[in-house]
């Protein structure tokens, strides 16, 4: 049990927070350690490596990792640094090939992780060297409705206690028909920013209309996207909560009611409506008719890292954060619409995008506010909603009265803190799953 | 697409017609790069067909001998931009709204386009290749270097070389760069 708190960064009865966390150099290698080291975190897609022998080059945190799918159809996860000097073995994103070879002195590992060949095996190690404990470092891998997630942690919960009741919501969008989604990406770029703003933001509803007025008004003009204000905000019956640190908002909806991402416009909605409408039963049957019907997740984040959904914050440095984007769409979904939702995808969200674009120099700047002389005494104030969140008769977890709140904020920093402070998952809280889960979707899908 | 990272065999030997189309697209490109960078954004969005597609899609690292998919395809649906001219006007408009906040202020850039080659059509369409180096600096202190390649479709429209379809690839993985907030 941990009796002093080291890290105190979060004051819950002012919402004062303290700026440092996201520029001090001595943060940043505890942050890997702690939280990158021990959580449960999104690397992949099933989808992504669907044929025997795929590979995905990716990151647990900082930690190159190949995800590949062996000849028996099996996922691993494994760190990509060969057992003999450290070098990588893989040098491409993605592919398809049994072995991987490292280019320095030609160590050769099956893609089940075993090492297979040493040149000089007899001749220069004198046929001692042990194989066996040479296999390429294996993570613990688990996935959640075909996104693949893994950890380092050994003593971590399983990948459904962590998700906890953050599920029940996630659910609406990854797990709303049997047949699945699939992935394609990831675009990547360089944030200068420390990766936990954008994860921040997830739940940030507030600056939607302001941050991204521009992009959305003339979205509207031209594309029909319904009109986003402030004023329809603060009114919306819509939910912002936090489960386990990952922050859910959603939108109350009627069945059969199109989601609204990105890439619906005018000209499709009717396609879109058809869909919603033909695949309505089927999503009664997975999730139950309630969620089915009524809810419809928003902006979120999964802790520690996951910005809207299946999408990167990697960690590069206190002030340096990889920005990987990948579209999900449902496997169901006729070829034309999954194309207008990837279009609207990329061209609103990424590097490019007409929103996202847009959040970057607030997010730099913010960072940059807790860095200078005078600005690093000065806190950053996340106190909106405070007392105006609780337990709800309804919806699990941690319930803002309103939308708009900044209580999923504080929350997420509460994680971090625990985290930080944590000396093993002992010391880690998990809420207890209390919520129903009606219909025929498990974690698997 | 290919055409921008596989080999091509351009003859050295040039004719009066080569000549003439050559230098008519080595104006075009100049006159586009100095819109763009003179911010005269209409300018730029009238050098595009009304039923232009701009594409651009991600560069992979992949083996020697698999380079034909170093560059994903257009079946791929994660590709940087892939988009029509509604979407290139909404770009163009909102920076007039005075809250694009990625580009207000804006940036500044110097687009320097190069290596142009060109070859007709039957159809008469015109393609034609462009290498580029965009220069951006924004803010007070920030820097980025684009480098890139552009092949454009061009089709002559009322008397005009308009572009139907324009394909960019960066020459980077992860793009060194907090956004693509200008054009190519």
């Amino acid at each position: 049990m941990v009796l002093t708190k080291k890290h105190q960064v979060i004051d819950l009865k002012t919402g004062q927070l303290s700026g440092h966390i996201f520029v001090d150099p001595d943060i940043y290698p505890q942050e890997l350690k702690q939280i990158f080291g021990r959580s449960w975190l999104m690397i992949g897609h099933e989808s992504l490596v669907a044929k025997p022998n795929d590979s995905l080059h990716t990151y647990i945190g900082k930690d190159p990792v190949i995800l590949v799918r062996d000849g028996k159809g099996k996922l691993h996860a494994f760190l990509n640094r060969c057992t003999h000097r450290g070098n990588r073995t893989c040098r491409v994103d993605d592919g398809n090939e049994k072995f991987f070879t490292c280019a320095y002195h030609g160590w050769i590992f099956a893609n089940d992780g075993k090492l297979t060949h040493v040149p000089g095996y007899e001749e220069a190690y004198y046929g001692e060297l042990h194989r066996e404990t040479h296999a390429l470092k294996k993570a613990r891998i688990d996935t959640y409705a075909g996104i693949v997630f893994a950890t380092w942690d050994q003593h971590a919960p399983s990948l459904e206690e962590y998700l906890g009741d953050a599920r029940w919501y996630l659910d609406t969008v990854f797990n709303r028909l049997e047949s699945g989604t699939e992935a394609y990406g990831p675009i990547k770029w360089m944030e200068p920013v420390n990766w936990k703003t954008p994860v921040d933001n997830c739940s940030d509803n507030y600056h939607v209309p302001l941050s991204h007025g521009s992009s959305a008004g003339l979205e509207t003009a031209y594309l029909g996207r319904p009109r986003t204000t402030l004023d329809e905000q603060f009114k919306s019956p819509s939910k912002h909560l936090s489960v386990n640190g990952h922050a859910i908002t959603f939108r109350m909806s009627q069945p059969g009611d199109v989601r609204r991402a990105h890439g619906v416009t005018n000209e499709n909605l009717h396609l879109f409506e058809q869909y919603y409408k033909e695949t309505q039963a089927d999503a009664e049957r997975h999730l139950g008719k309630f969620r089915a019907g009524h809810v419809q997740l928003a902006n979120h984040s999964i802790y520690p890292n996951g910005v809207l959904g299946f999408r990167l914050a990697l960690p590069r440095g206190p002030m340096l954060t990889e920005f990987w984007h990948f579209v999900v769409v449902e496997k169901a979904m006729p070829r034309e619409l999954k194309k207008a939702l990837a279009n609207g995808s990329v061209s609103n969200n990424g590097p490019a995008g007409l929103f996202e674009q847009d959040d970057l120099d607030n997010w730099r700047q913010v960072t940059d506010g807790t860095r200078t002389p005078m600005g690093q005494s000065l806190p950053q104030d996340l106190s909106m909603g405070l007392n105006h969140s609780g337990r709800h008769d309804e919806y699990v977890g941690e319930v803002s009265e309103r939308y708009i709140s900044e209580s999923n904020q504080r929350k997420f920093y509460q994680r971090w803190e625990e985290f930080m402070n944590a000396e093993d998952w002992g010391d880690i809280a998990l809420q207890p799953r209390t919520a129903s889960y009606e219909g025929t979707a498990t974690m698997k899908g | 697409m290919a055409t921008l990272t596989t080999k091509s065999n351009i003859p050295i030997d040039v004719t009066d017609d080569e000549l003439k189309l050559w230098f008519q697209f080595q104006k075009f490109y100049s006159r586009e790069a100095w819109a763009l960078d003179q911010r005269r954004y209409h300018d730029w969005l009238e050098m595009f067909t009304e039923d232009t597609h701009y594409f651009m899609p991600r560069r992979k690292n992949v083996r020697f001998k698999e380079l034909d998919r170093e560059v994903t395809g257009e079946d791929d649906l994660a590709a940087i931009f892939d988009e029509n001219k509604t979407i290139m006007r909404i770009r163009v408009e909102r920076l007039e709204t005075g809250t694009a906040w990625a580009e207000d202020p804006p940036s500044r850039t110097r687009h320097l386009i190069t290596n142009l080659e060109v070859e007709p059509r039957a159809n008469g369409e015109v393609k034609a290749r462009t290498a580029f180096l965009v220069y951006r600096s924004h803010l007070e202190t920030e820097e980025t270097l684009y480098a890139g390649g552009r092949e454009d479709t061009l089709r002559h429209v009322d008397g005009k070389w308009k572009i139907a379809k324009r394909v960019v690839v960066l020459d980077a993985n992860v793009i060194m760069a907090k956004n693509l907030s200008v054009f190519f």
